[in-house]
């Protein structure tokens, strides 16, 4: 375990006082929450400065630290209690999930119970298994969940494994876990998913923690997602824009024939009702939009083609620009 | 096969985020989030998108030591923020397939 150096973590002096502390909390917090700073690892840091802050600011908690940190502070190895230690007077039972602290902030300050080297025999100051007094429901957890689009026509069956942080004895310790879950038909990009009683294990007589499911959708190929409709993009050679064509069209469930009315354009979009995607309430529609393109390469007899249009035309695309 | 729900108790929500009814009764005063049934406090539920607004809420308010206006202000520049972040994503991936 490795000491953790609050002080240094908010860059203030050990005569720092309250005030100070406060500042420069303040002054970090907002350059490392995740919510304002989109680094990967801006959540490992402000948790590391909320746990500094979390002990700098209460007096009993400092205290307790100080004494820790003049025990083994300096050591340049690993950190361990000292034998008897026993999280004290300072102890934590915030507002903030245990496992959001580090491997020595629980170790220093644990669940609860009574504080400080234990010189005594016997449990006088508490009892070592905090469980035997602290009750908690465990923390929720989340996962992200990708889904293809095709997934979310129906009831989806899946697999999931993933970690769940629990502590033991004061550690903080990820227990590797599969669970098969029923997606329901019609879950949106971001949408969250409740498992009860999935999520970290409680504490003492504690129920366990929800596990949320974190739905995204896997970008498709062919296909974008707007709201509850799709959107295609369906390429057309410049004589079936010119002409109309009758066309065959990929939808998430199949192939549809599309008509492609004579002088289309690129852009143009065409509703093909209740293709889209479905939500619990209704079913969303596939938006084909035409984009005109020019085949990559071209004969003589094709340039002939396109000469005698040319000469024949009087059409001209930028007469906009001509003001 | 475990059970998915799409919904959350404000028993459970007062459990899972350690605080009270009237905690979560100041957070939806302020319209950070919306209970989607429930005539009276101790039957509200609220659908699984406002209880991670509330958890979001309650960190700000824990994290930042900021008052529940403030609070609210920022949880709707970030609902905005996620809409745009959104909207721009679509708006890529059309250009990218129109070039």
């Amino acid at each position: 375990m490795q000491f953790k150096d609050y002080y240094k973590i908010l860059g203030v002096g050990e005569d720092a006082d309250l005030k100070e502390i406060k500042k420069a909390y303040r002054k970090m917090a907002l350059k490392l929450h995740p919510d304002v700073n989109p680094d990967a690892d801006a959540n490992d840091k402000f948790k590391e400065l909320a746990e500094a802050y979390e002990v700098l600011k209460d007096e009993q908690r400092r205290a307790e630290y100080d004494e820790m940190r003049q025990y083994g502070g300096s050591s340049s190895g690993g950190f361990e209690p000292p034998p008897g230690w026993q999280p004290g007077a300072g102890s934590y039972a915030g507002g903030r999930e245990q496992a959001d602290f580090s491997d020595f902030f629980n170790s220093v300050f644990g669940n609860g119970g009574n504080g400080g080297f234990n010189t005594g025999q016997g449990s006088e100051r508490g009892p070592r298994n905090s469980s035997e007094y602290f009750t908690s429901k465990g923390q929720d957890a989340e996962i992200e969940v990708p889904m293809f689009l095709e997934d979310t026509l129906l009831d989806h069956e899946k697999t999931i494994q993933f970690s769940i942080p629990s502590l033991e004895n004061g550690q903080v310790v990820h227990k590797s876990k599969t669970l098969k879950v029923k997606i329901p038909a019609g879950v949106n990009d971001g949408e969250r998913i409740r498992l009860k009683g999935q999520g970290g294990i409680g504490h003492g007589k504690g129920p366990n923690g929800d596990l949320y499911l974190h739905i995204r959708l896997v970008p498709h190929p062919l296909f974008d997602v707007q709201a509850h409709n799709l959107i295609l993009t369906v390429p057309i050679a410049p004589w079936e824009a010119a002409l109309g064509a009758k066309i065959t069209v990929p939808t998430l469930t199949g192939k549809i024939n599309l008509s492609v009315k004579p002088n289309s354009q690129t852009g143009q979009k065409l509703r093909i009702k209740g293709k889209g995607l479905k939500t619990r309430t209704e079913q969303g529609d596939l938006i084909a939009v035409l984009k005109v393109v020019m085949p990559e390469s071209t004969n003589e007899q094709d340039e002939s083609l396109w000469q005698q249009l040319a000469q024949s035309h009087t059409f001209d695309p930028r007469n906009q620009w001509s003001n | 096969m475990s059970d998915t729900m799409l919904i959350i108790s404000i028993e459970e929500l007062c459990e899972a985020q350690h605080v009270t009814q009237d905690f979560i009764i100041e957070i939806v005063d302020y319209g950070i989030a919306e209970p989607i049934s429930g005539e009276r406090t101790e039957e509200w539920l609220f659908d699984t998108a406002s209880a991670r607004w509330l958890d979001k809420a309650i960190q700000l308010h824990q994290d930042l030591e900021i008052d529940w206006f403030a609070v609210a202000i920022i949880v709707e520049l970030l609902k905005q923020k996620e809409a745009l972040l959104s909207d721009n994503d679509l708006l890529q991936s059309r250009l990218q397939r129109m070039e």
